[in-house]
């Protein structure tokens, strides 16, 4: 089997996956057949998807269904990203979910629920980054909305279905203006010289960006921005972000946040490269910067007021996003690198603090810091694994966000951009005080005499051991697959003429080379 | 001799690891082992590296590409620091053993894994700094021993130790921009991260590097203006007072920042007027803070600060071309390691076994417990730069540098005369306190002390050797 043959199975994996869980019968003794299926599903994917990234590492992009999947570089880091998390968070969420049917907040109906959207989900997620067709692409994205809104709402409380909503409706209104940036840009290459059904793909515009309408690119770009940026949580689109966050259920936001707003920033990196190749970069990245320190330094302070835990990760993951936006302004080789190894590490990151969340949660029942005390007292493991997260978000070595914070911070001096960093830089030790607030704060400190000694179950701490070794070993040595991926991702971006349709030339050593 | 320089950062790394995931009563026999080992590994590189003949080595362990990350360099001045910096590391180790316990009239106590963890991979993490040839590694390592720091001053979680913490962490960590800046001016300049490169970079920006990483330098070493964190740190443990303020934390500043003088090949006069300058200011400050304290370890926080601003003092009278200045910076750097211990561990013990280390209640130490009097003297002493305790021989490097080179700078000498008055001045000070504390009648406090013990002993009569000896260690190993 070709890895071309393989990449649909990829996407059909978890969406039977999900289907097949709608339509089993559950009772109380026989839910573990759903938990069986979704394990299966997740494993699927991290396998499949392991080996998609392995033949895209070998040096060919992969393409299927004619030419409407594809999977370069650039998509190989994201597939990696949805197929890592997605495996440990749903990992995760067995001893969450089991422990929310124990406590009767969920019924076997809603698990039912769970188990399916997550699954669909991922499917559509992995439609997004292997899509290349651009309203394939836009469907997508409306279809992860469409997936994670049930998620962020299956609580069916008052909150959590507001924020449900809030969640729908802004995303809604969004991606649609994600919409006219799609249509502008298919308009345009099919004015110019690209045939009609080739107009519809990605590879085919890029390769063609030359010869597209300057003022269009430009126009359709900020409607890209707005849209997608919406989905991916930038300042001032951010709004729905807290609120689906801290209602989700812990394993779901940690895939929120992990993983979904890095799939609005692909779209919006397609897109800037097919800019880029009609203006030249320039104009994307000045929109990157504004918008990243804007981002930064709104979701910097309005972290550190929070007071629910779950919402000061969220404004975090609003502070990365545009930490994130920033390394692609600064550009280069190495802010692009710097800005994709971030989205890596900041996923994984995230995805342990959430997952962290979810086992205050189970063992507090509240996300409000006031109300949290000593959990390292009360649940040891929980509350070393959180001090880790804690300490690795906010950019201590040896753990992995420092390596890409600190070459961003690199990559802007190298820019020339000696304020904005400075700003920049000022702004992530509010991040870094925020952090330090929450340990001292709620992770130290005695616990209630109540409070009984006892962690929660092996089930939920084993994926955050793994995020934490990952976090460990991105930060100290990243492993030599990886470097050769962003590497080739890094460059990919850089000029997407060069490497369309086949990747031939064989991939620098390193990602940031001067 | 790269093995068991590895050795020494690793081994106190693993022990961290080991005291986290082992049973809470082996935390500080392990914590001893690892730090014990540490040190035998870096004893055995000392003499391997003085019959080898003195020949600097670099090692790169950690390359990206091209690009080397982390290096290890042994030199003269890294083993000499290493040695310091890691041998009391495993002092403190055994005086905690005794500290921590019930017993403790201050604050009763059992041993917590935390405690032993965060001390063993700070002793790494000093380690790793002190060999570290990349600024990039220095950063890393930076900023690992300000997370320890942050830790361990936190340590008994009151709310206002955890305040202290977080601003001791949140200063260093604003300074430690300046490493930032200054690794990336490195990179982008030159292509690499080794410190070497800083010689070959073009004067200006060669100015500016120095100055970036002078600036994370205060930060650390809590010079001005970064100096608030310091006496605030006082709530941490006094065993970890003694490490942070004698021997780890605020000597990283002072290391890093003669580590990019030893790189640059001579720097711009700038960066010596701003760090002599800085110093004498932070000199004085300390000097005027003295007068207000009764508290011992505030008092002594204030000396760290005035003792700091000595080794800058002579890194910066360095620029002007004293070889002298620069040796006395790193010896004092050494002697004051050993002599600031002491003195800690004394107030440490003194509350250990009193309850209380507020001075006006301490009298007559030496009448009721000989051994601990004779340490305040001996630390008072040194620290006072009376000979022929260690204090002296360095601070009296740095002077006669300073000396050579004030001829021909006119500014240099009015600063060096301040300076001098002010050595003065806290001699008296320091005096002033011997004579009321040690000899005499045993006040209500001291009268009814607890016996000190047997760990705590043997590490105070250590120190007291090395607060003699280890002057001429220095002298004689940096020639």
């Amino acid at each position: 089997m070709t890895p071309s043959d393989l990449l649909p199975f990829l996407l059909l994996g978890p969406l039977v996956a999900g289907l097949l869980i709608f339509v089993m019968p559950v009772d109380e003794r026989s839910a573990w057949r759903v938990e069986v299926l979704h394990v299966l599903s997740i494993f699927f994917v991290l396998i499949v998807g392991l080996v998609v990234i392995a033949s895209v590492l070998s040096g060919s992009t992969i393409f299927a269904s004619s030419n409407w999947l594809m999977v370069d570089p650039l998509a190989a880091v994201f597939v990696g990203l949805i197929a890592v998390v997605g495996c440990l968070t749903g990992l995760y969420s067995i001893g969450y979910i089991r422990h929310d049917i124990a406590a009767a907040e969920l019924t076997l109906q809603q698990l039912k629920v769970y188990y399916g959207f997550f699954n669909l989900f991922l499917f559509t997620m992995l439609l997004v980054v292997t899509s290349n067709n651009i309203f394939m692409m836009w469907a997508g994205i409306e279809a992860t909305t469409l997936g994670s809104a049930f998620l962020v709402g299956i609580y069916g409380k008052s909150t959590s279905l507001e924020a449900a909503w809030k969640y729908l409706i802004i995303c809604s209104v969004g991606v649609a203006f994600g919409l006219y940036g799609t249509i502008l840009t298919f308009a345009n290459a099919e004015a110019g010289a690209v045939d009609p059904h080739q107009a519809v793909l990605w590879t085919s515009i890029v390769a063609h960006a030359a010869v597209l309408d300057p003022m269009l690119v430009k126009i359709a770009f900020v409607f890209v921005l707005i849209g997608f940026g919406t989905k991916a949580g930038i300042f001032p689109m951010h709004a729905w972000l807290p609120d689906a966050h801290s209602e989700a259920p812990s394993p779901v936001s940690a895939l929120l946040s992990g993983v979904l707003l890095k799939c609005g920033l692909f779209v919006i990196i397609r897109y800037a490269m097919v800019t880029g190749g009609t203006v030249g970069p320039e104009f994307a990245q000045s929109l990157f910067l504004l918008l990243g320190i804007l981002s930064v330094g709104v979701a910097a302070f309005l972290f550190f007021t929070q007071r629910d835990l779950k919402r000061k990760l969220a404004y975090s993951s609003v502070e990365n996003v545009g930490l994130i936006l920033l390394g692609l302004g600064f550009g280069g080789p190495l802010g692009v690198g710097a800005a994709l190894l971030h989205i890596i590490n900041h996923s994984l990151a995230k995805a342990l603090l959430f997952c962290g969340s979810g086992n205050i949660l189970m063992k507090y029942g509240t996300r409000d810091l006031a109300g949290i005390k000593g959990v390292l007292r009360a649940a040891p493991l929980t509350g070393v694994l959180m001090m880790a997260g804690a300490m690795a978000l906010a950019g201590f070595p040896p753990f992995n966000v420092f390596v890409s914070e600190f070459m961003t911070i690199n990559a802007g001096l190298g820019a020339g951009q000696y304020w904005l960093v400075g700003l920049c830089v000022l702004l992530l030790t509010v991040v870094a005080a925020g952090f330090v607030q929450i340990i001292a704060g709620s992770i130290l400190g005695k616990k209630a005499d109540a409070m009984p000694v006892r962690d929660v179950g092996w089930q939920a701490l084993t994926p955050m051991a793994v995020f934490a070794l990952l976090i460990m070993v991105m930060g100290i040595m990243i492993p030599r697959p990886v470097t050769d991926l962003l590497t080739s991702a890094t460059h990919l971006v850089q000029q997407p003429e060069a490497s369309t349709i086949v990747a031939d030339q064989a991939p620098p050593s390193i990602v940031f080379q001067k | 001799m790269i093995n068991l320089a590895l050795a020494s950062i690793l081994l106190p790394a693993i022990g961290a690891a080991l005291i986290l995931l082992s049973p809470r009563p082996w935390a500080k026999r392990l914590g001893q082992v690892f730090a014990g080992l540490a040190t035998l590994a870096l004893l055995v590189l000392a003499w391997h590296f003085a019959q080898s003949g003195w020949v600097a080595i670099e090692y790169s362990v950690i390359r990206f590409g091209d690009i080397e990350i982390l290096g290890l360099v042994i030199d003269s001045v890294s083993v000499l620091v290493a040695v310091a910096v890691v041998g009391i590391g495993f002092l403190i180790s055994v005086y905690s053993g005794g500290y921590l316990d019930a017993g403790n009239r201050e604050h009763p106590d059992g041993v917590k894994r935390r405690y032993f963890a965060f001390l063993s991979l700070f002793v790494g993490a000093m380690a790793g700094l002190v060999f570290s040839s990349t600024l990039i590694g220095q950063l890393v390592f930076f900023e690992i021993s300000g997370l320890c720091s942050w830790g361990l001053i936190g340590y008994y979680e009151k709310p206002k130790s955890l305040f202290s913490a977080a601003k001791a962490l949140i200063i260093t960590h604003i300074a430690s921009l300046g490493l930032y800046a200054a690794a990336s001016v490195l990179f982008l300049e030159t292509g690499t991260f080794s410190l070497a490169a800083i010689g070959q970079l073009p004067e200006g920006y060669k100015t500016a590097v120095l100055l970036a990483v002078l600036v994370a330098a205060w930060g650390k070493s809590a010079q001005l203006p970064f100096h608030m964190w310091l006496p605030d740190a006082m709530e941490a443990p006094t065993p970890i007072s003694a490490y942070l303020h004698a021997a780890s934390m605020v000597k990283v500043g002072v290391y890093i920042f003669a580590r990019a003088l030893m790189a640059s090949n001579g720097a711009d006069e700038i960066v010596g007027y701003i760090c002599v300058v800085m110093a004498t200011l932070t000199i004085i400050y300390g000097f005027f803070m003295y007068l207000p304290q009764v508290d011992m370890k505030r008092l002594l926080a204030y000396s760290t600060i005035t003792q700091l601003g000595y080794m800058y003092l002579g890194l910066g009278l360095s620029v002007f071309g004293s070889q002298l200045a620069f040796n006395g910076a790193i010896a004092h750097l050494f002697n004051h390691a050993f002599a600031k211990t002491l003195f800690f561990l004394v107030a440490g013990a003194l509350s250990y076994t009193t309850g209380t280390r507020i001075l006006p209640q301490i009298r007559g130490i030496l009448s009721k417990s000989p051994l601990l009097g004779i340490a305040f003297v001996v630390a008072a002493l040194a620290i006072a730069g009376v000979p022929p305790f260690n204090g002296f021989f360095s601070k009296f490097a740095i002077f006669a540098g300073g000396f050579q080179v004030a001829d021909q700078h006119p500014l240099l000498m009015v600063l060096l005369v301040i300076v001098l008055i002010e050595s003065v001045g806290s001699f008296a000070w320091l005096m002033k306190w011997v004579g009321w504390s040690v000899p005499g009648r045993s006040s209500e406090a001291v009268a009814g002390a607890s016996a000190v013990p047997s760990p705590m002993r043997f590490v105070l009569i250590v120190l007291i050797v090395m607060a003699v000896c280890s002057s001429v260690i220095a002298a004689g190993w940096l020639g």
